[in-house]
């Protein structure tokens, strides 16, 4: 029984960790109907200036704010100048973009920093606390709170203010959003900083755990568009639901799979995406999208 | 320009070029040195990979980041088959068939989901591919690799293997490139070409989109396996690296360099496989993710149909920059000569261009 709480803690941490991305993902998503594959190299991007940062003496959690704050610019900065011209034309097109980007912003980082791995250090101290017998990390613990007061800061920042309505108008239809006065490139740009800066949390909160390379998050970024599908592109809610489902289960089926193990839990997601894709093609929690012609 | 386009248009000058290219074919690889003969060989291999890939994503329109997984499956294919002595051709049809059936499962939960759902799918290939190869060491050797060795030139033919290597993948290659490009020109290119341009029209059309994206994503895959094999034709050793996601990215990658949806595309897409890295590994090995994502960009902003569509381009530009006075005396010329030498079909496309 310990080591089933032990697994299900640690699995909504990492989980956490997915949903961050596959939330910024969704947030890119809504605004402009693309997918981001690019947000896992930014994510790395934002850990090694967070790294860097901590390397010439700045405390970890001002080291983190600055990343964040890169982040947040440079997603403006891609969106304005390089996505802009592929937004709303032809999709596959802006995909094959961001898999440019995505090669390109790993390639500055090995190029800057090498492709050695870089010890990353954690924001929560490496305690275990006694949980009903089982000995849960302090970060785990963590980790699963940040990404649920960021979660709670998004909602009120959509639901609460004016900002967050205008980005969802322009999500919901940019070219009446334009008739009514909205800057909607700007709030594009906003949109794509605010993506940028979440990913660049689930940089700085993975990084320790897997040792920072520019690789790192290819496997992350994987779980986090499981997540994605998973929970439907329409539902940040579903999304992290999903997220955190997927790090519980595959945490469970490294364990008590043997066939599995730590190496092929990745493919976990996936045999979970085909069951729901059977049943519901949708997603857990998306609505159905109705084309007309 | 407008005479040399002409020129081509006409069917036997076609005829005749391609039989040039066929005896060009015949004769290289008997006067290359090896280390060439060996190039062009990958050239083709990567060549059929990026063919399949245009299948699934030039031509019908959706992304797939997962290609190279089909190459991968179909080059363990023919290494196990041929460490256990297999019949050769057996241990073709097996590395073809092997991955057509992984991507028809694949596809038909896959295509169930919106265009961008299937790159979030297919991204997984690669990902789950590599682990699951090391994974399943007693097939596919672990992390070790296997290697296979059965492409030694025989006795009668009195070639070099490198000889002899490169003519296999000139004739399979070639055999699928003309039958792909029979496919996209056919009945089932169209069908294609209306799911990719409009899902909601082509249904109304009673075209499933569904069926044709599932169809196309398993000729992609079968495409793959073959790929796969002739990988093992001229590497003679595969390992999960093989199927890296890094390498599904540089597929995808020349792909788009090359010119989506186009045969020679594909080919210019595999030389960009197999030679841009080697150049960028010769600038600096630790920019060479950095150079090739540049390059995609490039490419994507001033080419977005990528180099095949650079001689077009560059004829329009030259049209438009010489004197307008150049251009009335030129069409009617053009008329004039091409109509009662050849009567072809060919002349109405010049036009358009």
């Amino acid at each position: 029984m310990g080591t089933f709480i032990q697994l299900f803690v640690d699995g909504l941490s990492t989980g956490s960790i997915y949903a961050a991305l596959a939330l910024a993902i969704v947030l890119v998503n809504q605004a402009t109907g693309l997918i981001n594959f690019a947000q896992g190299g930014m994510a790395v991007l934002a850990a090694y200036v967070a790294w860097w940062c901590v390397s010439n003496g700045v405390p970890l959690i001002l080291a983190i704010l600055v990343s964040v704050l890169f982040s947040f610019a440079l997603g403006a900065v891609i969106e304005r100048y390089v996505m802009r011209r592929f937004e709303r034309g032809d999709p596959d097109t802006a995909i094959v973009v961001t898999v440019g980007l995505l090669t390109l912003i790993t390639g500055v980082c090995g190029w800057l920093w090498s492709y050695n791995n870089q010890q990353f250090p954690s924001l929560f101290p490496l305690d275990t606390v006694q949980v009903l017998g089982a000995s849960i990390s302090v970060r785990s613990i963590g980790t699963t709170i940040v990404i649920i007061a960021i979660m709670a800061l998004l909602q009120a920042l959509f639901i609460g203010t004016k900002f967050g309505l205008a980005l969802r108008a322009v999500a919901v239809n940019p070219t009446s959003a334009a008739f009514s006065g909205l800057p909607v490139g700007r709030l594009l740009m906003a949109g794509w900083g605010l993506a940028a800066g979440l990913g660049a949390v689930a940089g700085a909160l993975v990084a320790p755990q897997l040792t920072l390379t520019p690789g790192m998050m290819d496997n992350a970024l994987v779980y986090a568009l499981a997540a994605v599908i998973l929970g439907g592109l329409s539902s940040p809610i579903g999304v992290v639901v999903a997220a955190w489902l997927i790090g519980v289960l595959e945490n469970l089926a490294a364990v008590y799979i043997p066939f599995i193990g730590y190496d092929l839990k990745v493919a976990v997601p996936f045999v979970l995406i085909f069951v729901v894709l059977i049943v519901r093609p949708q997603g857990l929690f998306g609505r159905k999208a109705v084309v007309r012609v | 320009m407008s005479r040399a386009a002409d020129l081509f248009s006409r069917s036997w000058v076609r005829w005749t070029i391609a039989a040039v290219v066929v005896v060009l074919l015949l004769v290289m690889p008997l006067a290359l040195p090896e280390f060439a003969n060996q190039t062009i060989a990958r050239i083709g291999v990567f060549a059929v990979a990026v063919l399949g890939l245009n299948v699934v994503m030039g031509y019908t329109g959706q992304v797939s980041l997962g290609q190279i997984f089909f190459v991968g499956v179909g080059a363990y294919a023919t290494a196990y088959g041929v460490q256990h002595d297999w019949n050769i051709v057996l241990v073709f049809l097996l590395s073809v068939a092997l991955p057509g059936i992984l991507g028809l499962l694949i596809a038909l939960a896959a295509a169930r989901l919106g265009g961008l759902a299937i790159a979030m799918v297919t991204i997984a290939l690669p990902i789950v591919g590599v682990p699951l190869a090391k994974r399943l060491s007693d097939v596919t050797g672990g992390s070790q690799g296997i290697s296979a060795r059965f492409t030694e030139a025989p006795e009668w033919s009195g070639l070099y293997n490198d000889q002899w290597q490169l003519y296999l993948v000139l004739l399979i290659g070639g055999i699928v490139f003309l039958l792909t490009r029979n496919l996209v020109h056919g009945k089932y290119g169209r069908a294609f070409a209306i799911v990719r341009s409009n899902e909601a029209v082509a249904s109304s059309m009673g075209i499933s989109p569904y069926r044709y994206k599932v169809m196309a994503f398993t000729v992609a895959a079968l495409i793959g396996g073959v790929s796969g094999f002739l990988y093992m034709v001229v590497v003679q050793y595969t390992s999960p690296e093989t199927m890296s996601f890094g390498h599904s990215i540089t597929l995808l990658a020349s792909m788009v360099i090359g010119g989506a949806g186009s045969i020679i595309g594909s080919l210019l897409g595999g030389a960009y496989y197999v030679l841009v890295p080697q150049l960028t590994n010769l600038v600096d090995p630790n920019l060479t993710a950095l150079l090739q994502g540049a390059i995609l960009l490039v490419v994507l902003f001033v080419l977005p149909g990528g180099l095949v569509s650079l001689p077009r381009r560059i004829a329009r530009s030259v049209r438009r920059s010489a004197p307008h006075g150049d251009a009335p005396p030129t069409s009617p010329t053009r008329t004039a000569t091409s109509r009662p030498v050849a009567e072809d079909t060919h002349t109405e496309r010049q036009d358009q261009a």
